[in-house]
């Protein structure tokens, strides 16, 4: 359940804009293992790392998840979403939610509880599907920067390989939001 | 070949040294200072770009075919050259990797074929299998690269592949809310 949006016009942007520079200076900081990340559950690899710089990423990706989990379900609840389209949203809700339960399970394995999403997210303005759409289209654009990004800091293979078919979902959801925007895909 | 070339033959300043030092270090040049022999070929990475590159120059050749079939109308042939762009520019940064770690770049086919071609939907399903092929392919291969650099280069080609699967499935109504077996 997220709070109702309030009206913010530029928060929201320059959230994103700080988000991402925490995201890419805690990237940059990754250990080899740090991003065991996502998921693979082989703790033994993560400990063999830097456990700080683990735990930084870990925490940023799932931050990251958690927003985008709040932002689709701020866009269904806000009931402005045709059902085609909210069919395709609660799916891509879906692959966050799994994202997310991922990274959970990898901090949780290292001992760590990890940090449960914001009591209230900052959306802006939602009086419209496009402004939802947008809303979305934006996460999915950070989340493929950041993701696309980490690939420079992995050594561990298995690691490597869940986040490349997390990027590949990324991507994914970016494409069909930008097409359903009107924004060009070529 | 001058002995020269294994032995400095000039006195290095401190300063000189220390500028060569942070030099390496900035750029992260571990390999400064071996002889040549020394480079690492990346034989595994090797091999699989030149298995991507065989990708991308099939690819080229079904855009071709695509567009030389006079079947595409005006928005899927600005598509089409959009995509086949994109995956020249994955090709002249393969062979440039390739070339790089002393590989030799495989050639495109003479002929390729892409069975019958009697519609727009026809080319639109090809191309979508060969995205889709090549998507699984760099996926596949991602956790096999053991050169930063290029695992680095083809990141955004996976993004390309992707972003072009997707565009083809939407076109051929096909379900794009599927997650991928992980």
């Amino acid at each position: 359940m997220v709070d109702k949006p309030e009206v913010n016009l530029v928060g929201p942007a320059l959230e994103e804009k700080n988000f991402r520079r925490e995201w890419l200076r805690l990237a940059g900081t990754a250990s080899a293992g740090a991003i065991l990340f996502l998921l693979t559950g082989d703790t033994n690899q993560l400990y063999a790392q830097s456990k700080e710089g683990d735990l930084g990423i870990l925490s940023a990706a799932l931050y990251l998840e958690q927003e985008a989990v709040a932002a689709y379900q701020a866009g269904a609840e806000s009931k402005l979403l045709p059902e085609g389209v909210l069919k395709v949203a609660v799916a891509f809700q879906s692959d966050h939610k799994y994202h997310r339960d991922g990274i959970s399970g990898v901090l949780k394995s290292l001992g760590v509880e990890p940090r449960g999403p914001e009591k209230k997210y900052d959306f802006g303005r939602l009086h419209s599907d496009k402004d939802i759409l947008r809303l979305a289209r934006d996460r999915e654009s950070g989340a493929v920067l950041a993701y696309g990004t980490l690939a420079s800091n992995l050594l561990t293979k298995a690691v490597l390989n869940f986040g490349a078919n997390v990027l590949v979902d990324e991507v994914r959801h970016r494409t069909i939001l930008n097409s359903v925007l009107g924004i060009p895909n070529y | 070949m001058s002995k020269n070339n294994t032995t400095n033959p000039r006195p290095v300043s401190r300063r000189q040294a220390l500028q060569a030092a942070g030099l390496s270090a900035a750029l992260g040049v571990a390999a400064l200072g071996k002889p040549a022999a020394a480079v690492v070929r990346y034989e595994g990475d090797l091999a699989i770009l030149n298995v991507a590159l065989g990708l991308e120059h099939q690819a080229i050749a079904a855009y071709d075919a695509g567009a030389n079939s006079k079947l595409l109308n005006a928005d899927q042939l600005k598509i089409a050259v959009s995509f086949q762009n994109d995956h020249k520019r994955h090709r002249d940064a393969l062979i440039q990797f390739i070339k790089r770690f002393h590989g030799t770049p495989v050639a495109p086919k003479a002929s390729y074929d892409f069975g019958t071609i009697t519609s727009a939907a026809d080319i639109v399903k090809l191309a979508q299998s060969l995205e889709d092929g090549a998507m699984n392919a760099y996926l596949a291969n991602a956790g096999k690269l053991e050169n930063r650099e290029i695992l680095n280069a083809a990141v955004p080609i996976l993004e390309d592949e992707v972003r072009h699967n997707t565009v083809f499935k939407q076109l051929l109504g096909m379900d794009v809310t599927e997650r991928l077996k992980y």
